[in-house]
């Protein structure tokens, strides 16, 4: 799934996501309000929880990510928020790695980023129940990409390690399912009890 | 705001549900001069078709295979060595696994050379010993083994604690950021 362990990417790769994660985390941190300190924490709190519960799916077993949510929620603040959560998995758990702690922030950060960015709008203005499917097929999409990131990750390393596609899908499309039905329903919650928590992170 | 209460329910059921962290780990035992052992996710579940890879003490490669659909594998080797094995399940997730040449203890019986050409036959007691030491051997191996997998099963998992810990020490970033951005207001 999406913690990539130590010792399996080359050094370009972990190199590279270090880079880009710090980028993105430098940048967005200069967006960090005293207002959206809580939530960042909040949802840093919920990410690191739930993707420690892992629900056995065939010959493996998933566990949620929450990137449609908290890019929708928080906006760009989702890199330090997922970034946090997987130093203390890695540190407590031996769940990734500090090496890879990069490339595993940027391919479960950067698709919930994009996914809030391009749907906040959308979702802000739409009425509760449209909300709910938007946000819902933007949190399927952010897991595909999340999948679609890992599996770059391990072939540009060594061609061995090219996941088989039959994994993939075996693992992702219930994951895909889970987060659409999750993200969906948290989202029209949010939608008709607390409009102002889905304003990706520029709450006014 | 019933059905806030309703959502903080399902939220609470739902993390009260057995952390079970989700990760690849390897489990190897050696019996009867054999290796024998599977692959597992803790959380559930056990990889099939899995390349198993075993490599000596030089690290060269010394057998390959893939687990079957329990995840297990098999191997008998020809003697006693440091060998470390490694499974790959081909979706970004890999393990490694340790067996020290000291777990080998005394090779089979069959195994052991036959002392020919001697025109006294070899005292007794040492064949004897040899098979006492066999069979003692197995019988500890099928004792400990659950042993083993039940330590490798508990080692890896995310306990309350553990997940309290970690929240905590998010709570006391988000303090320290608060704290921070309170300063730089004071100063402006």
């Amino acid at each position: 799934m999406a913690h990539i362990p130590d010792g399996l990417l080359s050094l370009p790769v972990l190199a590279g996501g270090w880079v880009a994660t710090g980028g993105l985390a430098a940048w967005s941190l200069r967006r960090l309000r005293e207002e959206t300190i809580p939530t960042t924490a909040v949802m840093a709190a919920v990410f690191f929880s739930v993707s420690l519960v892992a629900v056995p799916v065939g010959p493996s077993s998933v566990h949620l990510l929450l990137a449609g949510l908290m890019g929708l929620m928080i906006g760009p603040l989702t890199v330090p928020a997922v970034m946090v959560g997987l130093a203390l998995q890695a540190l407590m758990f031996g769940f990734g790695g500090l090496l890879s702690l990069g490339v595993n922030t940027l391919n479960i950060a950067l698709p919930g980023v994009v996914a809030g960015l391009l749907l906040g709008p959308l979702v802000g203005r739409a009425a509760p129940a449209r909300a709910a499917v938007l946000a819902a097929l933007g949190a399927a999409l952010a897991v595909l990409a999340t999948g679609g990131g890992v599996a770059l990750a391990l072939a540009l390393s060594s061609p061995d390690y090219l996941p088989s596609a039959r994994v993939l899908l075996l693992t992702y499309l219930p994951l895909m399912a889970a987060e659409a039905l999750i993200t969906g329903f948290a989202v029209h919650f949010l939608k008709r009890v607390r409009p102002e928590a889905l304003a990706g992170g520029d709450r006014p | 705001m019933s059905r806030a209460l309703l959502l903080a329910l399902a939220l609470l059921l739902a993390s009260a549900m057995p952390a079970a962290a989700h990760r690849l780990k390897l489990f190897a035992t050696v019996e009867d001069g054999a290796i024998t052992g599977y692959a597992f996710f803790i959380g559930g579940g056990r990889p099939q078709g899995s390349t198993i890879v075993i490599r000596d003490g030089a690290g060269t490669e010394v057998f390959r295979t893939v687990t079957d659909d329990e995840g297990r594998f098999a191997w008998t080797p020809a003697g006693p060595d440091r060998f470390t094995v490694t499974v790959d399940a081909r979706d970004g997730h890999a393990a490694e696994t340790v067996l020290e040449a000291e777990r080998f203890g005394a090779a089979p019986p069959s195994r052991s050379p036959a002392p020919a050409g001697t025109p006294t036959a070899p005292p007794p007691s040492t064949s004897e010993a040899a098979m006492v030491e066999a069979a003692v051997d197995r019988a500890v191996a099928r004792q400990i083994r659950p042993l083993l997998e039940a330590y490798d099963a508990a080692e890896g998992r995310a306990r309350f604690n553990d997940v309290m810990g970690g929240i905590g020490m998010i709570i006391g970033l988000a303090g320290m950021a608060l704290w921070a951005s309170a300063r730089r207001r004071k100063d402006r």
